[in-house]
């Protein structure tokens, strides 16, 4: 999911670096008016997970592999804004230090993965749990929320990438096509994973997952 | 050991099974976009040089300690990035 440089035209990563912008602004305001001492060392100890995690690249289908994003359980227990801190610290690194994902390409992969990757599945998961007002609601919501996530990530980067029509040579239901294809199934791991974490820490450590959440006012209330 | 230390523990311990177990058993195939982009032959343009390009050390490629070794280092920046970060955003509030 990582876009390298030279995959989108400059004119679609100016536009993803704006809209990305927009949240990243958002994201840190916030986070400098609600973050606490208790949510730091678990925000710090997720996101290195997460970046440990990405490495874990497992086979799929056609010879193509896939590796968790994370952006759901970041969610779920921080809250969207402080999951896309997170996703921008891992991105940053990735792309600066080991050339995975691009420079001119990363406002569009935090975008896809820091924004729709975390933002979509705390949605799905809040969506969940109201309608369903049970613990059942909470594994279905996280495991739905991320599959969701999963996959409307790859279809944004498939129509970022059908987009750039300089630079990437296929329309935009082929490139759509292509990502969501294979992330149906990464989002299925992805999903199962989510949804056996937040069991085991409901189980260990419940209190983790009533922190307050770094969220948007429209979503902090719906939650509370 | 406060619950804040025993947390910091037991995530380092699971990062440290996904680094050993992402380098030495999943590491070598291609991902998604990088299968597409071979496929309609798109080729990169990087604007810049990594330092660690593939998450291995120049001169030793291939090397399964020194991979688990870069992966355990820059896991454990992560996590300093991260804290230092979220403490900074903190220390914001009380000035």
């Amino acid at each position: 999911m990582h876009i390298p440089d030279g995959f989108l035209d400059l004119s679609i990563c100016a536009i993803m670096y704006g809209v990305t912008g927009v949240f990243w602004i958002f994201a840190f305001r916030k986070a400098g008016r609600v973050l606490s001492d208790r949510q730091v060392p678990l925000m710090a100890t997720l996101t290195a997970m997460f970046f440990a995690a990405q490495m874990m690249n497992y086979p799929i289908i056609g010879g193509t592999t896939a590796h968790l994003l994370g952006g759901p359980i970041l969610a779920i227990t921080l809250g969207p804004y402080a999951g896309l801190i997170s996703m921008t610290i891992i991105l940053l690194i990735q792309a600066l230090l080991f050339g995975d994902g691009g420079i001119t390409t990363f406002g569009a992969n935090v975008w896809n993965m820091g924004v729709v990757g975390v933002f979509v599945p705390y949605l799905v998961y809040l969506l969940a749990l109201r309608a369903m007002k049970s613990r059942s609601g909470l594994f279905i919501g996280a495991f739905a929320g991320a599959l969701v996530g999963d996959v409307l990530s790859a279809i944004f980067a498939g129509l970022e990438l059908g987009l750039s029509t300089l630079s990437f040579p296929y329309s935009v239901s082929i490139a759509v096509m292509a990502m969501a294809t294979h992330h149906v199934i990464i989002g299925i791991g992805e999903g199962a994973v989510t949804a056996i974490i937040l069991s085991v820490l409901q189980k260990t450590r419940p209190d983790l997952l009533q922190l307050p959440k770094l969220s948007p006012n429209w979503l902090s209330g719906s939650q509370q | 050991m406060t619950r804040t230390m025993r947390m910091l523990t037991v995530g380092i311990m699971i990062s440290v099974l996904f680094v050993v177990v992402g380098v030495v058993w999943l590491s070598n195939s291609a991902e998604t976009l990088d299968h597409v982009a071979e496929h309609i032959g798109a080729s990169e343009s990087p604007v810049w040089n990594p330092p660690i390009p593939d998450y291995e050390m120049p001169g030793l490629e291939g090397n399964v300690v020194a991979n688990i070794a870069v992966g355990l280092v820059f896991m454990l920046v992560t996590l300093g990035a991260t804290f230092t970060v979220g403490k900074c955003l903190r220390s914001k509030r009380r000035v």
